[in-house]
């Protein structure tokens, strides 16, 4: 869709990732121990309990959050080598957009971030894909929680980055919206190349848009279990409707169940 | 990138850090002291000690009295702000015109209100109570206001679908949610009590640390100024620091105080904003006289509105009394207004540059905020020894009180940049420079306008405050000239135009706040 050729994605190799938070009330354990390796290209998602500390895998790869130990590596690069060539986008829980700009403004910025020159063509196609036309000149104080979420999602599109981060993207996002975005999406940064990384609590989502499927413990979080989805034809809404998908789904749902009893994470 | 060793400890603790910068500083102020010794300007840590141990007996005897008009000014002007508060949000409609009134008392210069006070009350603590309520009261009101509105729609709405009407909703909801702010507007009051009280104490009080000030400065006694003027600051930053400790044992995390401005953000229509105009006009002429025909005032002193427009309109020689008040009003208008844009400027540019070097705007915020609530009459006198009678002198005073304020709220609005928004620009590692010009200086703005409006009566009092105590230029030279000579008619002309001034500035700095907050704090706005 884009006019400019993104790079291809890298692959991601997280190795003894741990992460332990202090604070006046004592220490926090978010992340015990998580060794994986996130294959280029590829659309993966994190699923678990809230607060199990998915979101803080996603920050740890992104370079936000420093390890208390291990290592991080994509491609042949620290997070921070990736982050300073604008090589990775992350969209976050909170919309996060800045709100003295327009929709367009806010778009255009993951552009200016990216040190990308302007391309209002590009931005306009996702303002398209994501279903704000007629809300180019619009606030975010003037959307709803859905549309700035989509908008969000398009900033973080715009500069077509190698790795994709998304933090529950379209967790304010309305049903048929979601729907629409399940489909396109996926398209989209299959023809960028990225590697994708999408942290969700929804399982048939997970299902839906990856290739892989991560389920972690509760907090601190490691990993239960590593699915892959095994798709026979293409990723849309009407395969969400086969048994092939449903049992794909309840394959994950079992995974996670048995992930939040303590005796099954004492055993890994 | 491979991580796993703790972060080593720092040689030296920040405390140590802070201690020994404090210490150097004593030193600095020593030597400096010993340099200028011959000079009447500077006065050392060892002198001012020296002093203070002589005349301790005098010293503490004048604070405990200065401290007791100081503490029932700040409850009685706390007390007006919550009345003021619970009343416009309990009639809605009334908000705009009681804060214009609120406003307007709180734009009086004090230069002036001070003599009038103590022609009412006589000798005694009337006037130094009245000044330090009056000094208090208004931040008061803008800070609960804050916080009364500081609810979400939706608890409104969850404590309507228990069918409770406005006045549960004032008890259980507004009104707890509005302490974390009245707490911090407290913190705020505490040291402009101290300032008021003082103030009330230059204007022929008997006793107190004014009245010591007054004395020293007459006397040129250069160590008994600046032993008065550290003490004077030693207790202001200490009742900010007590205040603010207290607030911290009832609120577990404090808010960080931003006084918007009242009422509506819809700009009103002209023709409505004229009729409004108008009958805010009109109420404050029936309050002014109505005031003082039902108590009686003597009409010898307690000038009426009509003596004002016959005195500056009408009488024979009212066009030599306007030469006379507008050419004082033009020498303080050329001094203050320099002296408010470099306290703004400096205030936001040091605010930005250290925010480039977080780890010195983390100490520098603590000792700014300290020095915001050293009283402007403390240092005014120090000021003038230092700079002379001149327009510096002027100038400096009023950009320093202005400086420190601009500095805090700048320093805060900057770190007001929401987390994830800077995690956004993280990920892009788009750098400090980007991230401070594309968000933390949009995300400052609402914060220095704040700023910006609340240094308005600032820069009126401090410019007055000048005038009177040393260039002996300028309206507030007139107002204490005039004060002295019984020139009361001139007195009250000078008063009603310097607060009607202060109060238009205010409201224009307010309306382009407004024009700001719109584009850069929308969701404030829709709250």
């Amino acid at each position: 869709m884009p006019a400019r050729t993104a790079p291809p994605g890298q692959a991601i190799r997280c190795q003894h990732l741990s992460k332990t938070y202090r604070g006046g009330s004592g220490e926090v354990e978010a992340v015990r121990d998580v060794t994986i390796t996130f294959e280029a290209g590829k659309t993966t998602a994190l699923v678990g309990s809230s607060g199990c500390g998915k979101s803080t895998v996603l920050r740890l790869i992104a370079g936000l959050e420093e390890p208390s130990r291990g290592t991080v590596t994509i491609g042949a690069e620290s997070p921070a080598e990736l982050r300073a060539r604008a090589g990775l986008s992350m969209a976050f829980q909170d919309a996060s957009l800045l709100p003295w700009r327009s929709v367009f403004g806010n778009i255009a910025l993951g552009l200016k971030l990216a040190r990308r020159s302007a391309d209002p063509d590009a931005v306009h196609r996702l303002i398209r894909l994501v279903g704000l036309d007629g809300f180019e000149a619009a606030q975010p104080a003037e959307l709803s929680g859905g549309m700035r979420q989509r908008a969000a999602i398009a900033r973080c599109l715009v500069s077509m980055p190698e790795l994709l981060l998304l933090d529950e993207p379209f967790g304010a996002v309305d049903e048929l919206t979601r729907q629409r975005l399940n489909e396109d999406l996926p398209a989209l940064w299959a023809a960028q190349g990225a590697t994708a990384l999408l942290v969700t609590h929804s399982i048939s989502e997970a299902v839906l848009l990856s290739d892989r499927v991560l389920v972690f413990s509760p907090r601190p979080a490691r990993i239960v279990a590593d699915i892959p989805v095994v798709l026979d034809g293409s990723r849309n809404f009407s395969w969400t409707q086969t048994p092939e998908f449903r049992a794909e789904v309840e394959n994950v749902a079992a995974a996670l169940r048995s992930g939040e009893e303590p005796s099954a994470i004492a055993a890994q | 990138m491979t991580v796993g060793k703790a972060q080593p400890r720092p040689f030296v603790s920040p405390a140590a850090i802070r201690i020994s910068g404090l210490l150097a500083l004593v030193a600095l102020w020593e030597g400096g002291a010993q340099l200028a010794a011959d000079s009447f300007v500077l006065a050392g840590p060892g002198d001012i000690a020296t002093h203070l141990f002589a005349e301790r007996g005098l010293i503490l005897r004048a604070l405990v009295v200065t401290g007791w008009a100081a503490f029932l000014g700040f409850v009685y002007g706390n007390l007006a702000a919550v009345v003021l508060a619970v009343i416009a949000l309990a009639a809605p409609r009334t908000e705009r015109l009681l804060g214009l009134l609120a406003l307007l008392i709180f734009c009086l210069p004090l230069v002036a209100t001070g003599p009038i006070l103590r022609v009412l009350f006589g000798t005694g603590t009337g006037p130094q109570i009245t000044l330090a309520a009056l000094a208090v009261y208004y931040t008061t009101f803008l800070a609960l206001m804050v916080g009364l509105r500081a609810v979400p729609g939706s608890w409104s709405d969850l404590e309507r679908s228990f069918g409770r009407g406005r006045s549960a909703e004032l008890i259980y909801i507004r009104a707890a949610a509005s302490v974390p702010y009245f707490v911090a507007g407290l913190q705020i009051a505490a040291p402009a009590a101290f300032l008021g009280a003082m103030f009330g104490e230059f204007t022929g009080a008997e006793r107190g640390l004014g009245v010591l000030t007054i004395r020293a400065i007459g006397q040129l006694d250069v160590t008994a100024t600046w032993a008065i003027a550290t003490v004077a600051a030693l207790v202001s930053m200490l009742v900010y620091g007590a205040v603010g400790w207290l607030g911290r044992r009832i609120v577990a995390a404090p808010p960080e105080l931003l006084l918007n401005p009242l009422g509506t953000h819809v700009v009103p229509k002209w023709r409505a904003a004229l009729w409004r105009a108008g009958f805010a006009f009109a109420v404050i002429i029936l309050l002014w006289w109505g005031s003082m025909e039902i108590f009686a005032l003597n009409r010898f002193f307690a000038k009426r509105p009509d003596d004002i427009w016959s005195f500056l309109l009408t009488a024979p020689d009212a066009a030599s009394h306007r030469q006379a008040l507008f050419g004082a009003l033009w020498e303080t208008f050329v001094l203050m207004v320099p002296g408010y844009v470099t306290g703004l400027a400096l205030g936001a540019g040091l605010a930005v540059a250290l925010v480039l070097v977080p780890a010195l705007a983390s100490t520098v915020l603590p000792v700014a905020i300290a020095l915001r609530s050293v009283p402007i009459v403390t240092t005014a006198p120090l000021l003038v020894l230092a700079l002379g009678r001149g327009a510096l002198g002027t100038i400096t005073i009023v950009a320093i009180m202005i400086f420190f304020p601009t500095l805090v709220a700048c320093l805060r609005g900057l770190r007001q940049t929401p987390g994830q928004i800077v995690d956004v620009f993280d990920s892009y590692a788009s750098g400090r420079v980007r991230l401070l010009l594309w968000a933390r200086l949009p995300a400052m703005l609402p914060a220095f306008f704040a700023s910006a409006r609340m240094a308005v009566p600032a820069a009126v009092l401090a410019a007055t405050t000048a005038e009177w105590l040393a260039t002996g230029r300028g309206i507030g030279s007139l107002m204490a000239l005039t004060a002295s000579t019984s020139n009361y008619n001139m007195l009250w002309s000078a008063v009603v135009v310097l607060s009607a001034l202060a109060t238009l500035a205010y409201l224009a700095v307010e309306q382009v706040e407004r024009q700001v907050l719109r584009v850069y704090a929308s969701e404030q706005i829709r709250r």
